[in-house]
């Protein structure tokens, strides 16, 4: 358990903080709304309720990241979001192909929401086409992936946001904050067992250190990338789950837990970890949780 | 020859060793016959490729590359690995023309991409999912009965230099320290 000595800035959108000294705000975690092939939104509601439920239970905020995998997913899945999460509740997008993430962003303005949008994301594949697009319609939040394909432990991270390994023509954060970018998260980029997956954590730290900014990543990645564990099933599942962990204890400030479906599991679990950090900061450091963080909330 | 004779692991599967075929699976579920070299899946547009490379050049035996199946959404990951055989890479090591995403070489020398792109020739089933047009496609390149390529090509992955050896014994890494509490501050302040 950590505390930072550079200033660790707080970043909110509407309503939802991210960031900070470890133990003062929960953890928020992103839970991945997948469609494959039909969306199937009757069963994404379901979730997404049992998901916002629990946030207001425990104290963890909790954000849905929307995947956007088709031109024609756009509006249905953009009306879902209008329609059925709380009014003003924040939502990211998680979208591959440029053109896709151009319509969306489109879209997105249209509806008058880039003020609960995180867009998820940029890294150093990012397009001209993208960032005029991102130019004209800036989301209020974006995730900036500090993968480099050419060093993935912490400095290779820090060479592409800080001046893009020579594979973007500036460093990503530069390009974030030319755009328009005021609120970024920065994602360490967690890769698979045998390419360094550990760094994604170890340059949690690193990077707020170096920077300020709110870090996390998407840690479980590396469990769905471990085919050794499907020899053990049921320890599979609890891998995945309690890989999430990590990243308050390294520090951290959010994590992309997965599929929304293992919301019931992860959510208590990070709550849990969060007091336990907390009760450490605050000892050790005098950081002081939040009037909403777990520890207030759960233990009496 | 066991799967470890492949010296960049991943996830695939390592069949007949004089076997003159590697099957690349882009979302598909397809099991080649027996008596192919190596199959087995691609995803990313930089790693993924760079272990194909690395894998089939290190069996001389192995003379053709079959891509088959839908490819990549995004990351376009097929089509990547074919850009780089037909052009290889730009002076930023970006694969030259690749559609994907982060379509970047990095952990291999030029040599490797060279040897790579002489000793395999490319099938292109990109699109195809019928088993029967892929089983067709694997019988006519076996029936070439080509000669192996000479010596395996180990190809050695450029090392980042960002290791770095440390003495202190709390280290967590180069550019912070951390004092028995946890407390992180920049090394040298």
């Amino acid at each position: 358990m950590f505390s930072f000595t550079k200033e660790q800035k707080v970043y909110d959108i509407s309503g939802v903080s991210i960031g900070g000294q470890p133990g003062m705000y929960p953890t928020v975690l992103f839970g991945g709304v997948f469609f494959k092939g039909e969306p199937d939104f009757e069963d994404a509601k379901k979730h997404l309720r049992v998901m916002l439920e629990l946030s207001t239970r425990t104290g963890t905020p909790t954000i849905p990241d929307f995947f956007i995998r088709k031109v024609e997913y756009i509006d249905p899945i953009i009306s879902f979001i209008e329609k059925n999460l709380p009014h003003k509740h924040p939502f990211s997008v998680d979208i591959i192909e440029p053109t896709i993430k151009i319509e969306t962003l489109q879209t997105l303005a249209e509806k008058k929401l880039l003020f609960r949008t995180i867009y998820n994301s940029i890294h150093v594949g990012i397009t001209r086409e993208e960032q005029e697009s991102l130019k004209k319609f800036t989301p209020e939040m974006v995730i900036v992936v500090a993968f480099n394909p050419k060093d993935s432990s912490p400095d290779g991270k820090i060479e592409v946001l800080e001046n893009g390994a020579h594979l973007t023509e500036r460093g990503l954060l530069d390009i974030a904050r030319g755009i328009g970018f005021e609120k970024i998260l920065i994602d360490t980029a967690a890769l698979a067992p045998g390419e360094n997956s550990g760094a994604a954590l170890a340059a949690i730290p690193v990077i707020k250190e170096e920077y300020g900014l709110p870090t996390g990543c998407a840690i479980h990645n590396v469990v769905e990338k471990s085919k050794w564990l499907n020899d053990y099933p049921f320890a599979k599942k609890t891998v995945d789950v309690a890989s999430n962990c990590s990243i308050p204890l390294f520090g951290g400030d959010y994590a992309l837990f997965g599929p929304v479906q293992n919301a019931e599991l992860v959510v208590p679990l990070i709550a849990w970890q969060d007091i336990l950090v907390s009760e450490y900061t605050e000892n050790y450091f005098g950081i002081c949780p939040v009037a909403f963080h777990p520890r207030r909330k759960l233990l009496k | 020859m066991t799967e470890e004779y492949y010296p960049w692991g991943g996830e695939f599967t390592a069949c007949s060793p004089h076997g003159c075929i590697a099957v690349v699976l882009l979302n598909i579920q397809y099991t080649p016959p027996k008596d192919v070299a190596i199959y087995g899946p691609l995803k990313t547009e930089n790693i993924g490729v760079e272990k194909i490379v690395a894998n089939t050049i290190s069996n001389p035996f192995i003379r053709f590359l079959v891509v088959c199946g839908d490819d990549i959404r995004g990351h376009r990951s097929g089509s990547s690995l074919l850009a780089l055989h037909k052009n290889g890479i730009d002076a930023n090591h970006r694969i030259i023309d690749a559609p994907g995403a982060i379509p970047y070489i990095e952990n291999l020398k030029e040599d490797a991409i060279k040897r790579f792109q002489k000793q395999l020739s490319v099938v292109n089933l990109i699109g195809v999912q019928e088993k029967e047009k892929i089983d067709a496609t694997i019988a006519q390149c076996m029936k070439k009965l080509p000669p192996s390529y000479g010596e395996p090509y180990i190809a050695i992955r450029i090392k980042p230099e960002s290791s770095v050896s440390l003495t202190d014994k709390r280290a967590l890494h180069s550019k912070i320290v951390l004092n028995y509490l946890g407390k992180v501050q920049e090394r040298g302040e």
